[in-house]
């Protein structure tokens, strides 16, 4: 009778069920550093997600040093100097249409690509994580209502909100941030709730509310922090989001203004000058599409690490090679 | 001696993982005689659904292979059979029921429709007849108003009925062998029996021999004619159920009877569990593969695996209280020392 | 089913109430309002409050949304400050303009990337599927206006086989093959980014049915794997397809705004960018709400395909919870 009850239950696949069959005084307080532990080694053995790493910790430090690393001044205008081609003297990647040295230009919009991308996912994760938190543990008509406003905000479309909010209240650094963390909490709201409704049923949750702990004690210690995995994965995947989000409005010249730099300010005036000089075209393009492919890299060896049902991965041919060699059936 | 159905030796079957090769089931010999029973017996994870899956090389599937051995299925070679041919003994001459009759079923079509396909699949026979031998099937394993139930879809029937449609499904083609690999584990206690008592019915109607996978000595008991108790991959004993009752031999079966609820544990004392847990195929001890868990082991057991052996007539274990000959490096030409 | 289409219609009208608030609010509440746009820099203050006056932008905000919403049930959806030109008549063109666009490229990624994440998830890992795998990182990674301006360097200035921009060549308007040509660039560009996202889920989802129990169940009853994969499983597996692809009808009038910017394409999403910095209130509104209604009709529509496809699902008993 026992064995029965305990395999059906091994059948259901229940995230984070390993807490389940422990006895629940002792998971109140800690989340066991093995979880963290195990997921650093598989994330470090992940080749792509450390790469991921590896490039971004550059942008980083590219970003951070700027002033010092940038030969020129990014907005210094030089116009007997303008439309240098690459590879001259000084310019290492030539001149804009303005003379601006486009090296210079480069580093320095990698502060605003950075800074937009993580402050986005940043403020984002936060509004997201408390209305899901609050929906998933309080429910009823709080859940009902935030679930609502959830509705009304996937049935506009992100980029037009957007574009709406900065071209009405104009284009300040700012704004823009703010409205695009308030235009994609939604995904991680949802995500938070859903772990939560499944969280809150919990022995450990009981057992904590039996001891007399608070609504926000619960929250807080018990559930946010089961729930940190997929929330920092969600968080790393919106990094890359924001940045293209960031490049595509300054494209379209609601982001970023003229002295301010930006790589996606840097595409709209190339495609202006294309003609003269499609080389520079390239430039702010590929850096957008290497952090970005960074950081979603690291996003997904993230969440593989986390992810028990995967395991350290063999290459498929060394697997089916193996089942050549010693399978005498075989599909 | 009536005729063997199905020949299984030396099978050794299971996966390739990082480490190198998992086997799950480690060089088994099996027999099933026309019409007969076999219970194979053990824990979950002992291999024994492997086993199963191996018969029906289904295992190619779940990512594992058959390492070694042959399967002989009256005349026919199953280990080293290609899928192509394989298709026309599966569901065919073998079939097979799954554990959970929740999971089981596609939910995207009709039962009837689901019980069809293999009729249309094998025999080849129209559409109309297919569903009107369905529907008889359905009445045949006890589905009331089996006309309007062929038309449903699985979520909209009860757990103990989806396992029968399971059994319509695996028994439409008359197979002469079932594989049914814990076929009530998932399912209430009132209605477990009910399923058993209907496989033994149609095992007389239909004279098919059944391989029945089960954890519960007390299910061995009631269908078997003989029983193969697996632990670890291997087989510690086997016989027929007669020998296996009466004579339990090899420790690991006789703790599984104890822990069996209303038998042994029935005078009023605590209900019987064997010590420890088993292990995993890559962790395997040395010597005999039970001896952590064993009350009974001595030096002995540590360092060489046991071979089966017949102690008596129709019953063999594999164990060294019932090896008479030497140990280590004795006149026991076929026992192996771990290669530590 | 019709209870419960009643109150999924009543639900999606209170949505859109809500939206329309929030936006004419979020509109109304800018600093400096339209005039200070679309007025001629010289204008005297006061000339300014007799515009202002005559547009009724002096009027607090709730009663110009109820002047607005009286019109729009009327089926007015209002007119441009400038030139006073009916909204109606600005948008359908742009609207149609962009479908073209958009259920071009759109069905034709479909057409790619379901067979192919289908056939892919039978192939994990190999050549196919590695390959799939590239373009999605790219097509995630990638910013859309980069590669349109890549391709209009490469294709049409470089090698000059396509144009550059625009819908029709000039003089060549409505002619079916100029269109054609025009359109390969901006749909190879939104192309990618539909193949991003649908090869994997198409993949991933049928991978989903290809582990359960019944798989093995119809493998055990001895049947090609042709027959497994593509009567078994897919059936299966095209139920969450159609349920994303339903709610995701919603880009076909607003994924564009990008790629239409790229390629000077005359569509709705470039008509959103002028008409936001222009301060062209009734536009901005109108576009807004026709998305908002789209959304919700593709949402709708992915519940009733699926209550179709899937025979667990049953309308009438899913409760109002729309998580």
């Amino acid at each position: 009778m026992s064995v029965t009850k305990l395999q059906r239950k091994r059948h259901k696949p229940t995230p984070g069920s390993e807490p389940k069959l422990e006895p629940p005084v002792e998971r109140l307080s800690d989340k066991p550093i093995g979880i963290w532990k195990t997921a650093f080694k598989k994330f470090m053995s992940n080749p792509f997600a450390v790469v991921g790493l590896v490039v971004l910790l550059f942008f980083i430090i590219i970003a951070l040093f700027a002033r010092v690393i940038a030969p020129f001044d990014p907005a210094a205008i030089d116009l007997i100097n303008a439309n240098l081609p690459a590879g001259s003297e000084k310019h290492l990647f030539g001149t804009d249409e303005l003379g601006r040295d486009v090296l210079s230009r480069l580093i320095y919009s990698s502060q605003v690509s950075l800074l937009v991308g993580f402050s986005v996912a940043i403020i984002t994760v936060v509004i997201g994580s408390l209305i899901g938190a609050v929906s998933g543990y309080f429910g009823g008509w709080i859940d009902t209502f935030f679930m609502r406003l959830v509705d009304v905000m996937y049935s506009v479309p992100t980029l037009f909100l957007n574009i709406l909010v900065l071209s009405i209240f104009g284009s300040k650094f700012s704004y823009m941030i703010f409205i695009m963390a308030s235009t994609s909490w939604m995904g991680t709201a949802r995500l938070v709730r859903g772990n939560f409704l499944q969280l809150r049923e919990m022995q450990y949750v009981e057992a904590a509310k039996a001891i007399g702990v608070s609504s926000w004690g619960i929250i807080g210690r018990h559930l946010l922090r089961n729930t940190t995995a997929p929330i920092i994965v969600s968080a790393t995947l919106m990094v890359g989001g924001a940045i293209l989000a960031e490049s595509a409005l300054s494209y379209l010249g609601l982001g970023v203004q003229a002295p301010e730099t930006s790589w996606g300010l840097m595409l709209s005036s190339a495609q202006e000058f294309m003609l003269v000089d499609p080389l520079q075209a390239i430039y702010p393009g590929l850096c957008i599409l290497i952090v970005v492919l960074a950081v979603n890299f690291i996003g997904d060896g993230i969440r593989d690490a986390f992810d028990p049902s995967k395991k350290v991965r063999i290459p498929r041919r060394r697997l089916q090679e193996w089942r050549k060699n010693f399978s005498k059936s075989g599909i | 001696m009536a005729e063997k159905l199905l020949e299984i030796r030396n099978l050794t079957s299971g996966f390739v993982t990082e480490q190198g090769i998992a086997k799950a089931t480690d060089r088994i010999t099996l027999s099933v005689e026309k019409g007969k029973t076999l219970c194979i017996v053990g824990e979950s994870g002992s291999g024994k659904s492997v086993a199963s899956l191996s018969i029906m090389r289904l295992v190619d599937y779940a990512g594992g292979a058959i390492f070694e051995g042959s399967i002989g299925f009256s005349g026919e070679e199953l280990a080293s059979m290609s899928q192509k041919e394989m298709i026309r003994i599966r569901g065919n001459r073998i079939a097979m029921i799954f554990q959970d009759p929740m999971s089981a079923l596609n939910p995207v079509f009709s039962v009837g429709d689901q019980i069809a396909e293999s009729l249309r699949l094998h025999r080849g026979v129209s559409r109309k007849e297919a569903w009107r031998q369905a529907v008889d099937m359905l009445r045949m394993v006890g589905i009331p108003d089996p006309e309007l139930r062929a038309k449903q879809y699985p979520h909209e029937l009860s757990g103990g009925m989806r396992q029968r449609v399971v059994i319509a499904m695996a028994l439409i083609c008359k197979p002469e062998l079932l594989i049914a690999d814990e076929p009530t584990t998932a399912l209430d206690v009132t209605v477990q029996a009910q399923i058993l008592d209907l496989l033994q019915r149609l095992q007389q109607e239909l004279g098919m021999a059944i391989v029945l996978i089960t954890h519960d000595m007390g299910v061995a008991a009631e269908m078997a004619d003989r029983i193969a108790v697996m632990y670890a991959g291997k087989i510690v004993e086997e016989g027929t159920v007669g020998e296996i009752f009466d004579h339990p031999s090899h420790p690991y079966t006789i703790g599984l009877l104890k822990s069996i609820p209303g038998l042994e544990g029935a005078r009023g004392e605590e209900l019987y569990t064997i010590p420890g847990t088993i292990p995993g195929i890559n962790q395997l001890p040395s010597g005999c593969r039970f001896h952590p868990r064993c009350a009974k082991a001595e030096e002995k057991c540590r360092q060489a695996e046991p071979l089966l052996r017949e102690f008596r007539p129709d019953h063999q274990a594999a164990c060294w209280l019932y090896d008479s000959g030497g140990g280590l490096g004795g006149d026991d030409k076929e026992s192996e020392v771990k290669r530590a | 089913m019709t209870e419960y289409l009643i109150r999924r219609i009543l639900q999606s009208v209170l949505v859109l109430f809500l939206v329309s608030i929030i936006t004419f609010v979020l509109i109304h509440a800018a600093p400096g309002g339209p005039t200070q746009v679309f007025l001629s820099p010289g204008l005297s203050q006061e000339a300014a409050q007799i515009q202002a006056k005559n547009l009724g932008l002096d009027q607090p905000i709730p009663v110009q949304y109820m002047r607005w919403m009286g019109s729009l049930l009327q089926g007015d959806l209002g007119h441009t400050f400038k030139n006073n030109l009916p909204v109606g008549e600005i948008l359908w063109p742009t609207m149609q303009n962009t479908l073209i666009l958009m259920s071009v490229a759109w069905l034709f990624s479909l057409l790619i990337a379901i067979p192919w994440g289908i056939y892919n998830s039978t192939v994990e890992y190999g050549l196919s599927d590695q390959t799939a795998s590239f373009i999605s990182y790219l097509g995630f990674a990638m910013p859309t206006f980069w590669f349109g301006i890549l391709l209009q360097e490469l294709f049409a200035l470089e090698l000059d086989l396509l144009p550059l921009s625009d819908m029709y060549t000039m003089g060549k308007e409505g002619q079916i093959g100029d269109l054609f040509m025009h359109l390969i660039l901006p749909v190879t560009v939104l192309t990618l980014g539909f193949l991003a996202s649908y090869v994997k889920f198409s993949r991933s989802s049928m991978l989903e049915v290809l582990n359960q129990d019944y798989i093995r169940t119809a493998r055990s009853k001895g049947m090609k794997e042709k027959r497994v994969i593509y009567r078994h499983a897919l059936r299966n597996a095209m139920i969450p397809i159609v349920t994303i692809l339903g709610s995701d009808l919603a880009i076909l009038v607003s994924g564009a705004a990008i790629t239409e910017n790229v390629f000077n394409w005359p569509g709705m999403g470039r008509l959103f960018v002028e008409m936001a910095l222009a301060r062209e209130y009734s536009v901005l509104m109108a576009i807004t709400l026709i998305t908002a209604v789209i959304v919700i009709i593709g949402n709708l529509l992915a519940d009733i395909l699926y209550a179709l496809i899937d025979p667990r699902v049953q309308l009438a008993r899913k409760g109002g919870a729309s998580a």
